[in-house]
């Protein structure tokens, strides 16, 4: 006959194991998201590249026609080593402004020039460019989208005690405008 | 066109009144045939009689209703259809092929396939086809007695819509209100950021970036109106570079039922159902092609 104090601990060891396989239920759940949010990141550096691609041939086309404009686009000459790796997620989003400013001066040269919108190449070029763009935009919405999530999952209680204990932080959100901060100088 | 109209109508109005005249003699027949007393030999013969004259003046009503509206569809909706649509070719007795209709990846096959009402055309340089198609799948099944029956029980009865779509994708995306994709690839649920959409609509896509790259926020909200506007189970799936769309209604789109007028106001309900491909490619900017290469 088992004693109480066996029932006890029988319950109170069933009552852990249960907790046990909770918390790891949990953080494999909680790390599922996360490599989905890893994912969705690296559909952002797939698109952000392909928008580069994109903006250096654009890039070439329009100097055919604007040689003694060169001087417009002498900034970005030095992105020609491709883009940077490693980045962290401001870093990309500052990336992503660099590219919208030169596409801005690229719609703004192309306006001087009518035979350059006739050009055939330069037209599929644009079109590339949206394309690209939206592929930029579905990447951007996934990752958030997947950061929405994990981030309502971090902050709900119990859940949030599990992330905690695992040092799982809520992640930023990658915005399709940054605030322009004038500390922060990007060298590519 | 009205002179057009009232002739079709003349000539199923005479249909219907040769129906109708036939009613009387078929129940006169039946009467007189059936509910004599022994003896009534007479009676007997003049009610089969009557019986047999109601039943062919039946058959030649029907016959010639039914001509007249194959000839109203082969003749007056095709010329119709080809002058409000570019490239507009309407087959009242044609219908999409199989491969077409399962190539949207959401209608099983069935066993039994019927398909009718084909219109194509293109509108805003954007190429469609359509039809009405009705599928049932067969049911075995045991009755009361221990006896093997078969039924066919429908499960697609609507109209199917084929699309050129504007953007280049590799993977498939299906959005479905009822449906689930049945084309046998892996498909995985997406979730996207709109929670009303993904209330009223699965989404399945091989890849799940290609689902939010096709199924932008401005796409979602015409996709959520175009659900809103029509009563029915509606499907969506974008592959290669087609857009199919199908709405399970249980209607078909261009009838033509006894005792309703051929007039103008008919044609106003045909053009509203075709008015629907216009806006499909409007709200869905089916026409706004700045993502593809010219050739």
């Amino acid at each position: 006959m088992p004693t109480e104090i066996t029932v006890l601990l029988i319950i109170i060891g069933a009552i852990a194991l249960l907790v046990a396989f909770w918390f790891i239920a949990t953080m494999n759940m909680l790390r599922r998201k996360e490599v989905k949010v890893g994912e969705a990141e690296s559909g952002i550096d797939v698109a952000l590249t392909k928008r580069f691609d994109t903006l250096t041939k654009m890039l070439d086309t329009v100097k055919g026609y604007t040689k003694h404009e060169a001087s417009t686009f002498e900034n970005v000459v030095k992105w020609r080593r491709g883009m940077p790796e490693d980045m962290t997620l401001e870093q990309k989003q500052e990336f992503m402004q660099k590219m919208d400013q030169l596409q801005a001066d690229i719609n703004v040269v192309v306006e001087q020039y009518p035979e350059l919108k006739a050009d055939k190449v330069f037209t599929n070029l644009q079109r590339s460019i949206m394309d690209v763009e939206e592929h930029l935009q579905a990447a951007r919405r996934m990752y958030n989208a997947n950061v929405s999530r994990l981030n309502g999952k971090i902050v709900t209680f119990p859940i949030s005690i599990v992330a905690a204990k695992i040092g799982m932080d809520k992640k930023a959100f990658f915005e399709a405008e940054v605030q322009k901060r004038a500390d922060v100088k990007m060298e590519f | 066109m009205e002179l057009q109209l009232n002739e079709y109508q003349l000539r199923k109005s005479k249909s219907e009144r040769l129906g109708l005249m036939s009613l009387p003699l078929l129940v006169l027949g039946a009467v007189l045939a059936f509910s004599g007393t022994e003896g009534q030999q007479i009676g007997f013969y003049v009610g089969l009689f009557l019986l047999a004259f109601g039943i062919i003046l039946m058959i030649v009503s029907l016959v010639r209703f039914n001509t007249v509206i194959s000839d109203f569809k082969k003749t007056f909706l095709k010329d119709y259809f080809s002058k409000i649509i570019k490239d507009g070719d309407y087959r009242p007795k044609k219908g999409l092929d199989p491969l077409n209709v399962y190539e949207c990846g959401f209608l099983k096959r069935a066993d039994r396939f019927k398909s009718w009402d084909y219109l194509s055309g293109e509108i805003d340089g954007i190429s469609f086809l359509s039809s009405d198609v009705h599928l049932q799948k067969r049911q075995v099944y045991t009755d009361s007695k221990g006896r093997r029956q078969t039924k066919y029980v429908t499960f697609f009865k609507g109209r199917l819509f084929r699309f050129d779509f504007n953007k280049n994708i590799d993977h498939d995306v299906q959005v479905l209100e009822r449906y689930s994709p049945s084309d046998g690839k892996r498909y995985r649920k997406v979730k996207l950021e709109s929670i009303d959409f993904n209330k009223k609509f699965k989404t399945y896509s091989t890849d799940t970036q290609t689902a939010f790259y096709v199924l932008t926020p401005h796409f979602m909200e015409a996709l959520m109106k175009i659900e809103n506007n029509h009563p029915g189970n509606l499907g969506f799936s974008f592959k290669g570079d087609h857009m199919f769309f199908a709405i399970y209604n249980n209607k078909s789109t261009f009838p033509i039922r006894p005792f309703v007028k051929i007039d103008e106001k008919l044609i106003d309900t045909f053009k509203a159902d075709v008015e629907l491909v216009y806006e499909l490619v409007d709200d869905l900017k089916l026409n706004k092609n700045i993502f593809k290469e010219d050739k």
